[in-house]
């Protein structure tokens, strides 16, 4: 992505003279930006083969609590930590958690400026933000990190169910218009032109069948659960209650091979495939959004289905598509987390 | 909050104007000038030395546009919305409100598109249609599903149109007229390809007209396959054009996807009901032309000498032989080959090209002959094309 170092780089020089400017304008991101890069910190590690060994992350406490996101460089034998002011400090790995790609360090040192995490969400869709990171490792020792501006995209959840390829961040999140999917730039702050914290700039999701990428924040409210340690820290042991294998109560028409259309040849009566309205003869085409053609296809996305789980059958019936929710999972679920609600802020 | 969001509009984008220019005229390549400009959204310091806005001025404009864009994004989005359905193309994901899947592959992942007719005609693009789904499922922005076919393609500005197979009643955009298009005015895509219904957004300014000869208006704002098919809309809630995934250089289905989110991104203008739609319309797919010659420069001076010419494509049907040369295209002197190439990607199959043209052995003597283009074979069914050339040498 040369285009985005260009345009860092050019951003850069343009903040750099603007901060020269007489203060006094509120609205601006002058000062937010300004308050802001004496909170951040850059995260040396170890890297492995072409995975960078350095990150962004954000202090959020007094005494040397530092958020920042998760990677190789934290499974080295010592992470390194360069405060606003070059000095550098060995930091501790305190917590981590897979689900939401974060991690939570500590130095030994008095840190008077950072963030105040709590439950309250700033920014909504439209809003202008700032991403204040280190991307591609281009500020050295004392010097500022990159910013770029963008507006909030969009305020929603990822499900890593529904995108098992590329499996790197489950969760709300917070997704920007600037390009801040670039080496180094994770753990970076978004924030608002208060210098509110809106999230934390999240891993990388690198989608290996598209070759896209998703710009996205972590949410203030969830890091500030992460960072009370109220969330687990191994999120597949999240699941502890039972979960049972659905029996769909179909039978797939298999006699022409594994690379025939998966038509459906029985349901049985009374079973999850029959309620939720699926006959003999329809054509499975999706399963859970995964798109079935073949009846190989049909068996590996039905070979891990868990009551845990919604799932939705779309069938070709005819010319008609019928989709069908076979199953609906209890609502009470220990998986489910709520999409914080927007806050205004201007 | 002002109550006059249309002043703040203009003003802004008179200054936005002044802005475009003069960074365009510092010649610094499109791709890095345009996106700081946007980016920034405060005036640059090159602003300073040559436009009449005073500091003072210039501190009030980037407090307005700090404080009325967001709020304005916001009613736009709202006013477009209900004409805006997600595409689940055949079997591909499923929609789901506050949650999405990320970026799908190309033929699963969900599409935007817009209903340009009451009754249930959606325009998107065609990204995710090239392997022709039977069934496409539709989901309007109020949660109704229906089912859709494929009705006709343009090729040339990768867009197709789909008809919903039920009795439908849906509501319209407003087009913004093709004249009123202005480079640095403000932009904001929209899509709900990332599985979302509430659609997605991105804040830029258009960058150029007439582009990808002349099919196209370009932004800086984010263009992907989130969303491609998708309306680029102006700040009061108007439609543009359609995101599209284009390129000068090919004619697929997915050439200029690796512009993706780059601050290079493509729309089709709709504003003025256009020939190429009332074609879409009438169930008419339009591709791309070919008059079926390789020329290079004449050695003997001036005008394209003919190398080749492919068997039963229309220049070889017209009668020109290998050695005629091409003096003249629809007006135009021949000079060099992308004169003639540049000509023929502007037309589509079935326009005519009007050429002067001399035979090998009576080099004086100039005819004129009008022949109507093929359709390119890139955009034929691959069986029906053994052996073809591609495309650069067909033209």
């Amino acid at each position: 992505m040369i285009r985005n170092s260009q345009y860092l780089l050019l951003l850069m020089v343009l903040f750099l003279s603007q901060t020269s400017r007489v203060a006094g304008q509120e609205n601006l991101f002058q000062q937010a930006i300004e308050q802001t890069q004496q909170r951040m910190v850059k995260v040396i590690g170890a890297g492995a083969g072409n995975v960078e060994g350095y990150a962004t992350g954000m202090l959020i406490s007094d005494d040397g609590l530092i958020l920042s996101t998760q990677g190789v460089f934290l499974d080295g034998p010592q992470v390194q930590i360069i405060l606003p002011d070059g000095s550098l400090h060995t930091a501790s790995v305190l917590r981590r958690n897979r689900q939401l790609q974060l991690s939570l360090l500590k130095i030994e040192a008095p840190t008077p400026d950072h963030f105040t995490l709590g439950s309250e969400d700033f920014g909504q869709q439209g809003d202008w933000v700032a991403a204040v990171s280190n991307a591609y490792k281009i500020a050295d020792k004392e010097e500022h990190l990159s910013v770029m501006m963008g507006v909030i995209s969009l305020r929603t959840t990822i499900d890593a169910k529904l995108n098992q390829r590329d499996t790197a961040y489950s969760g709300p999140l917070v997704l920007v218009d600037a390009i801040t999917s670039n080496p180094g730039a994770a753990g970076g702050a978004i924030i608002d032109r208060q210098g509110n914290l809106v999230g934390l700039i999240g891993k990388i999701i690198d989608s290996s069948e598209t070759n896209t990428r998703l710009n996205y924040a972590v949410p203030r409210s969830l890091l500030d659960r992460f960072a009370k340690g109220e969330l687990s820290t191994e999120p597949l042991a999240q699941s502890q209650v039972p979960r049972k294998r659905l029996d769909l109560g179909l039978k797939i028409f298999q006699l022409s091979g594994r690379n025939a259309p998966p038509y459906i040849d029985k349901v049985v009566a009374g079973g999850l495939a029959a309620q939720a309205g699926l006959k003999s003869d329809d054509m499975v085409v999706s399963i859970n959004g995964n798109k079935v053609k073949t009846v190989r296809d049909y068996q590996q996305q039905t070979s891990e289905l868990y009551d845990d789980q919604q799932l939705v059958i779309v069938a070709a019936r005819k010319s008609k598509l019928v989709r069908a929710v076979v199953w609906e999972p209890n609502p009470v679920s220990p998986k489910s987390t709520t999409v914080p609600g927007g806050q205004g802020n201007e | 909050m002002n109550k006059q969001p249309n002043a703040v509009v203009n003003r802004l984008l008179s200054l936005q104007r002044i802005r475009l220019a003069l960074i365009v005229a510092t010649s610094l390549p499109l791709a890095i000038s345009t996106a700081p400009a946007r980016a920034q959204n405060v005036a640059p310091q090159s602003a300073d030395q040559s436009t009449t806005a005073a500091p003072a001025d210039r501190e009030d404009w980037q407090q307005a546009a700090m404080i009325q864009l967001p709020p304005l994004a916001r009613t736009a989005v709202a006013r477009v919305q209900p004409t805006l359905v997600t595409i689940e193309s055949f079997g591909g994901s499923t929609t789901r409100q506050g949650e999405i899947g990320g970026i799908r592959k190309q033929g699963e992942g969900n599409t935007t598109g817009i209903i340009i007719s009451p009754d249930g005609l959606i325009l998107t693009s065609r990204f995710n249609f090239t392997d022709q789904p039977r069934i496409i499922s539709v989901v309007t922005s109020a949660g109704e599903h229906y089912t859709a076919k494929l009705q006709s393609e343009d090729v040339t500005r990768n867009l197709c149109l789909l008809k919903i197979q039920e009795d439908v009643q849906l509501p319209l955009p407003t087009w913004i007229p093709q004249d009123e298009i202005q480079v640095g005015q403000y932009a904001i895509s929209t899509g709900v390809g990332y599985g979302d219904r509430q659609p997605a957004i991105s804040l830029g300014i258009i960058s150029a007209k007439n582009r990808i000869f002349g099919r196209a208006i370009q932004t800086d704002a984010n263009i992907s396959p989130a969303n491609y098919g998708g309306p680029l809309i102006d700040l009061e809630g108007r439609v543009f054009g359609i995101c599209v995934p284009l390129s000068p250089a090919g004619t697929s289905a997915t050439a200029g996807t690796e512009w993706y989110d780059s601050g290079i991104g493509f729309v089709i203008p709709l504003g003025g009901d256009p020939d190429w739609l009332a074609d879409l319309k009438a169930r008419k797919s339009t591709y791309p032309g070919s008059l079926g010659v390789t020329i290079v420069p004449n050695p003997a001076g001036g005008g394209l000498k003919i190398e080749k010419v492919v068997p039963k494509f229309p220049a070889a049907v017209a009668g020109l032989e290998v050695g005629d040369v091409l003096w003249q295209a629809n007006g135009r002197s021949m000079e060099s080959q992308t004169d003639l190439i540049q000509l023929i990607r502007r037309l589509s199959a079935e326009q005519s090209i009007k050429l002067i043209y001399s035979k090998a052995d009576q080099p004086d003597k100039k005819q004129e002959i009008e022949i109507q283009l093929a359709r390119h074979p890139d955009s034929l069914p691959k069986q029906l094309i053994p052996g073809l050339p591609p495309l650069e040498q067909l033209q």
